[in-house]
């Protein structure tokens, strides 16, 4: 028993926030915000600092740590919103790859992404209103051996634009369930393709449409015909722990924001901080969000020791982290007056974050739904 | 991180609960609990287990080996919160004693008070109280008027103390005192170690809300304490105070709540309603489920607070989260709990358990009130661990108002 990081995950922490805060904290997702792509420099930088290569198996030219150490990494990215698909590649692709994929599949995808040559994303949802599992997937048809076709839209895809690769869940065999999908890596700039960017709530991190319309080799499929939906879910189990952390890293930036603006605004004679009302909704702020960072380093803890409890876990961490970092967020706006109402304060950056990931892989209410469930199965 | 507990804690816990197995009251783990209802058998009761903890080596856990402890790590001892939240066990009458005042002396103490005091704490001979809160002084306990002056070789005390747990029971009272009024009021306060046996103290039970009398209102008239009964020195007793405090924080009471809440999920998945059990009501599900979650990270926070404290020695103000997020989650839960009854929850007695739910239910107000309130804790966290401004704080409101 021993809840907390290492000292080397607590390195990379600092060195993470040192890079940032050397390159103007918020700035570059300011920067993508305001429509310049900062991409290609935020992933060269953190190439060098070997951020890709965290979750790529040593093997492969990587780190090969788990979700505890890449959530480590991830809440000092998200403390400023640092834009690019390093939750999407390193918790989501390079794991899929490693899972399920062959080995001519890792040798082309995996050193490259170690490398900072290759980035991920993975197409999950064909409708916009649709929860998941129902939702999975574009129209694929396979046969045994693995060639099909795929064709149809794949929607609310982050960071389609600015990546090399992405996973494609594909529907072929009609079920309820996870089961049926088949996983197929691609190449968004391959002929049958076409990406459309998507005006996003978080326009740190916009969402695309992917028009499909591919025929798929054998060597393309990932992993078995109609047996992607497994992987599918712990995929989307560890997104969502990469998003809780981003979260979490945000969350307590806003903490921090809101005790030092109340403790040097002063009104009717006195630092505003001094009042509860304040005092106390920015001590409750501290709360959730130590507790949402408890249950998100739980969960990760869970999913790398595949723990039994690893879904309650999971879904611990996105419903308390996706109402209650939500609430931090709208708090720090108001504890700064006015001034957390504009453009210029970072407050609804983030806001707009935990909302634009608030029903993303399940609603909150999905996931209380899906916790019980975990518990009365034990 | 790590959550798993090693091969040499499993085997910790083990012991315990073969130990406990065999030395709880005859029927407790068949889940037949019987406290005694009547004052006098149920403080026998409790002072009977109080005993057999000591004899089966238990009672000092946290206490180093040279007090007669054993030396247990806070891992260990988070074991044994959980173990012992899952059997239920019966209270520790001298839970005040062992875990607070103890603890005190050991740092503040003379060795003279060591000697005379600890083992017969450590062994349950001697109960303990603590003396803080007073009618005009709650959250704001330096502003306390309770007087000792010297007389000779004692100390004279006079003045009244309210809400203090097991009073009742005690032997031997932690008191907070003023010895010095001329100055601001964190200084001129001293604490005594004062024997409740004897003619200028008396003890009066509050009847509460949950209609039960677990705490007393003490009355000093003339009370004496030998000087060399002093703890530190004389007038800085606020910095006693704050050891004791420090002590306070790092306890939980986590496990027992989730031990409730197993109990609440099991009586959901038992009982139907409309032909339904109730947790597939999707409103229940939600409910149980963010329950659930909230237990679950304020278990992890505190086992971080744990993992922290193991490298740093003290329990810090962090610990003021543990207490505030616990005292409102058995409030919610223990709500939650009686909703869920359905009209059977305007039943008192002749509700659930004889009334327990209900009890239950009505004791977690008095917790989030007690060993300062949630609105005290949130200040201690904005204040210390988020470093926002203090409030503005009378210095001499010990005085009268003029």
């Amino acid at each position: 028993m021993r809840a907390k990081l290492t000292d080397e995950q607590e390195r990379i922490q600092e060195t993470a926030k040192d890079f940032l805060e050397a390159n103007g904290g918020i700035e570059f997702a300011r920067r993508e915000m305001e429509g310049e792509d900062v991409v290609d420099e935020v992933w060269a930088e953190i190439s060098d600092l070997d951020y890709p290569a965290v979750t790529v198996p040593f093997d492969h030219g990587g780190l090969g740590e788990g979700m505890v150490y890449l959530s480590a990494l991830l809440e000092a990215t998200g403390r400023y919103a640092m834009p690019g698909p390093l939750p999407e590649t390193a918790a989501v692709g390079a794991p899929l790859i490693a899972e399920l994929g062959d080995e001519d599949q890792k040798d082309e995808y995996l050193p490259a992404v170690a490398d900072g040559d290759v980035r991920l994303s993975l197409g999950g949802y064909n409708d916009r209103n649709e929860a998941l599992p129902a939702a999975v997937g574009a129209d694929g048809e396979g046969t045994e051996d693995g060639s099909g076709t795929v064709s149809g839209t794949e929607t609310l895809v982050p960071s389609a634009g600015p990546v090399d690769g992405g996973v494609v869940a594909a529907r072929t065999r009609r079920t309820g369930g996870h089961d049926g999908g088949t996983l197929r890596p691609g190449d968004p700039t391959a002929a049958g393709v076409s990406v459309n960017a998507l005006d996003s709530l978080d326009r740190t991190r916009p969402l695309y449409d992917l028009e499909l319309d591919l025929t798929v080799p054998a060597e393309r499929v990932l992993g078995p015909v109609h047996g992607g939906g497994d992987a599918l879910r712990r995929a989307a189990d560890r997104f969502i722990i990469a998003s809780c952390a981003m979260l979490v890293g945000a969350a307590d930036r806003a903490v921090d924001m809101s005790a030092e603006y109340t403790s040097e605004r002063t009104q009717y004679g006195q630092p505003i901080g001094k009042f509860q009302a304040v005092k106390h909704r920015t001590a409750d702020m501290w709360i959730d969000m130590q507790s949402a960072r408890s249950l998100t380093y739980y969960a990760a803890w869970a999913v790398d020791a595949d723990d039994p409890d690893a879904t309650r876990a999971v879904s611990a961490a996105k419903s308390y982290a996706a109402d209650r970092l939500h609430r931090a967020f709208g708090d720090d706006m108001w504890n700064h007056g006015g001034t957390g109402f504009t453009w210029d304060h970072d407050a609804h950056i983030y806001l707009k974050q935990a909302k634009a990931w608030r029903n993303f892989l399940g609603t909150p209410e999905e996931h209380r739904d899906r916790l019980i469930e975990a518990r009365l199965s034990e | 991180m790590d959550f798993e507990y090693t091969a040499e804690q499993e085997q910790f816990r083990e012991e315990l609960r073969t130990w406990l197995e065999e030395n709880l009251p005859s029927g407790w783990t068949e889940g037949e609990r019987d406290v005694p209802e009547d004052q006098d058998e149920r403080e026998q009761f409790l002072r009977d287990w109080q005993a057999r903890l000591y004899e089966g080596g238990w009672a000092g856990l946290h206490w180093p080996s040279e007090y007669g402890g054993r030396d247990a790590s806070l891992i260990e001892q988070t074991v044994y919160r959980e173990e012992t939240a899952k059997y239920r066990t019966p209270q520790q009458v001298n839970a005040i004693g062992i875990n607070f005042v103890g603890p005190t002396l050991m740092e503040e103490g003379t060795d003279e008070q060591k000697e005379r005091f600890l083992s017969e704490m450590l062994n349950g001979e001697e109960v303990w109280c603590q003396g803080y809160s007073e009618p005009g002084a709650g959250s704001d306990i330096a502003s306390l008027t309770t007087s000792a002056e010297r007389d000779g070789d004692e100390f004279r005390i006079n003045g009244q103390k309210i809400w203090t747990s097991y009073a009742h029971y005690s032997d031997w009272c932690f008191l907070v005192t003023r010895t010095d009024d001329s100055g601001v009021k964190h200084e001129g306060i001293t604490t005594i170690l004062v024997d409740m046996d004897q003619e200028g103290v008396s003890v009066s039970p509050i009847h509460q809300a949950s209609d039960e009398d677990g705490f007393n209102q003490m009355y000093f008239d003339d009370a004496v304490a030998p000087v060399e009964n002093v703890v530190g020195e004389v007038g800085q007793g606020w910095d006693v105070v704050m050891t004791l405090s420090s002590f306070e924080h790092g306890t939980t009471r986590i496990f027992s709540i989730e031990q409730r809440f197993e109990d609440i999920l099991e009586y959901c998945e038992e009982h139907t309603r409309g032909g339904q059990p109730l947790v597939q009501d999707p409103i229940v599900r939600q409910e149980l489920a963010d329950l659930d979650s909230r237990i679950q990270a304020a278990k992890v926070s505190h086992l971080r607070n744990v993992s922290t404290q193991m490298e740093t020695g003290m329990p810090g103000p962090e610990g003021s989260m543990d207490l505030v997020v616990a005292d409102e989650l058995a409030n919610d839960l223990e709500n939650f709990a009686v909703n869920v009854l359905g009209p059977e929850a305007a039943l008192w007695e002749d509700g659930p358990e004889g009334g327990d739910w209900a009890r239950d239910y009505l004791q977690t107000y008095g917790s989030w009130i007690a060993a300062g309130t949630g609105d005290i804790q949130r200040n201690i966290i904005g204040e210390r661990v988020l470093g926002m401004p203090k409030d503005d704080k009378s210095q001499t409101s010990h005085r009268e108002e003029s």
